[in-house]
């Protein structure tokens, strides 16, 4: 099947190194400290942060850094045909260890100790890309709920199918059985936090393919970075500053 | 679920009694309802409803079921009655209140599953039912007829799917809304049916993308919960006021003035003329309560158009 016409478009349109259309909402939830909605193009999640508050089962508490607890669920109607279980089978539990590893990375964890904080990240619409979609959301629920981080954690996946690198693959180039490779970086750090690829790839293009990657990952801090300046200024202007 | 001082707990009880609650309103008084359609565009129909604090979304999705064993279930003298597939799940976003951890989690997703269901589908047949605390009617909300595509062949199953995102009193009634608008939301493509088929065969069906029937949701009735809180009842209550309910009756009512389903909950009995008296003050309330929802249903389609 051709992935990439031989005008170099994607089955979207898209041209192989442009990324879909991104938008994030900030405070979806009301009744949690930190929230957010983070969409690229069909995919759609929703993130809660709840805490840092006191640790639920005394015994998990650590007493020199905080407890981080992640869980990320699909909704009914996220995918095509309706799934019948949610959460608990083994790809949620994977992607909940994901996040969590990659957020615990980025969160000041030693300033916080003896406390928890939960981020819940739910998906509404899958399309492809919802690793990165979450731990995107994720960043700016916890940027939302005020929590100290070194750095944002954005990420992106990338491809290579019909012989082109291709970025923010979609649900139906995902599933086409190429090689898929999900980034997570942090940006002003220049730093890789999460890596992970499905499939076989020459190395020399897989460094291709993860530059393409990394470019895409900076692409979406500069854009979360917009929209929490935007937000920061909407809270100033509503204290009366 | 929450936790509240004994100087709290009279405080509210107080303010009930003399019909000021702690927001302002008035016992019948609901929260503003803000409703957004067409959220989940993958979904055949879908909304998100907003009741104060309370966030949620319902969403719709249409399958074709060519399994005539199904369609041909049940009922007596109306065998053109199809009972679909109309299954109702609520998953619920973890709070921070432990007592939506684990299973508590699912025992009230459960719980609202089947009184969403009783309220919007009502039972099989035409006789009442009694079963413990629940009373349910039949023929309901949704005409079932408008589903049928082949007669006792094809059928669509309407799976309607409803996820609470932020809990703050008062999920029935957020959900019935959200599920009213999803359902207003909704369209059913157009199917063809090749004419030529043998009974054994399946027919060969062309879903249509273009084309969308919409649902017929004028009989789609509005839940409306009662709180009962010392001697008095209030509609729409905040989570800090369902803490100090003696018990509380749903009950759903559409346009035409019809009960459509009912359901108590709470340990404390109740004296029969207090469950009429209540029942009179669900349906005049739910008459302003169906007309608020129709006219922000109205415009939220013609927002989600433009």
């Amino acid at each position: 099947m051709e992935f990439v016409s031989p005008e170099g478009l994607r089955l979207d349109g898209r041209r192989p190194m442009e990324m879909r259309q991104i938008r994030a909402e900030i405070g979806a939830v009301s009744k949690a400290d930190g929230s957010a909605i983070f969409e690229m193009g069909n995919t759609k999640v929703i993130a809660a942060v709840y805490g840092p508050r006191e640790v639920q089962n005394r015994s998990q508490q650590i007493s020199s850094h905080a407890l981080v607890r992640c869980e990320y669920s699909m909704a009914n109607f996220s995918t095509g045909d309706r799934m019948r279980k949610p959460k608990g089978d083994r790809r949620s539990t994977e992607i909940s260890l994901v996040i969590r590893q990659t957020m615990e990375a980025c969160i000041l964890t030693h300033l916080l100790p003896r406390s928890q904080i939960d981020i819940y990240v739910q998906v509404l619409q899958a399309d492809g890309g919802t690793r990165s979609a979450c731990i995107n959301a994720a960043t700016l629920a916890l940027a939302d709920a005020g929590i100290p981080m070194r750095d944002f954690v954005t990420s992106c996946s990338a491809g290579y199918l019909n012989s082109t690198p291709l970025l923010d693959l979609n649900y139906v180039e995902d599933s086409a059985g190429g090689p898929d490779v999900t980034l997570g970086i942090l940006p002003k750090l220049d730093k890789v936090t999460l890596f992970q690829m499905d499939s076989k790839l020459p190395i020399d293009i897989l460094e291709n393919v993860m530059q393409l990657a990394i470019e895409g990952c900076k692409a979406i801090a500069s854009y979360i970075r917009e929209i929490l300046l935007e937000n920061t200024n909407q809270l100033e202007y509503r204290r009366g500053v | 679920m929450v936790g509240l001082s004994c100087g709290e707990n009279h405080f509210i009880q107080g303010g009930i009694a003399q019909d000021l609650r702690c927001d302002g309103r008035k016992r019948l008084a609901y929260r503003p309802i803000s409703v957004e359609t067409g959220v989940i565009p993958q979904a055949n129909g879908s909304a998100r409803v907003r009741m104060g604090a309370t966030d949620v979304i319902a969403s719709v999705k249409c399958r074709l079921n060519f399994e005539s064993q199904a369609c041909c279930n049940l009922i007596k003298e109306k065998s053109r009655y199809i009972l679909t597939a109309v299954q109702l799940q609520s998953q619920l976003l973890r709070s921070h209140s432990i007592g939506f951890r684990g299973r508590g989690g699912d025992e009230l997703a459960a719980e609202l599953s089947i009184a969403l269901q009783r309220c919007l589908l009502g039972g099989k047949s035409g006789t009442a039912v009694v079963l413990m605390l629940v009373f349910f009617f039949s023929g309901a909300g949704i005409n079932l007829s408008s589903l049928i595509v082949v007669e006792r062949k094809i059928c669509w199953d309407l799976y309607i799917d409803g996820l609470v995102v932020s809990s703050d009193g008062n999920l029935l009634d957020a959900l019935g809304a959200a599920i009213k608008a999803a359902l207003s939301n909704t369209g059913i493509p157009r199917v063809q049916v090749a004419a030529e088929t043998s009974n054994n065969e399946q027919p060969e069906v062309d879903v249509s993308d273009e084309e969308f029937l919409q649902f017929d949701t004028a009989g789609i009735p509005v839940i409306v919960t009662l709180t009962k809180v010392g001697r008095h009842y209030i509609v729409d209550a905040t989570s800090e006021e369902e803490s100090q309910l003696s018990s509380a009756v749903s009950i759903s009512a559409n346009r035409q003035g019809n009960i459509c389903g009912m359901t108590k909950r709470g340990g404390v009995g109740l004296d029969p003329s207090i469950i009429l008296d209540m029942i009179s003050a669900a349906k005049h309330v739910s008459d302003q309560v169906i007309n608020k929802l129709d006219s922000e249903i109205a415009s939220a389609e013609a927002e989600e158009e433009s």
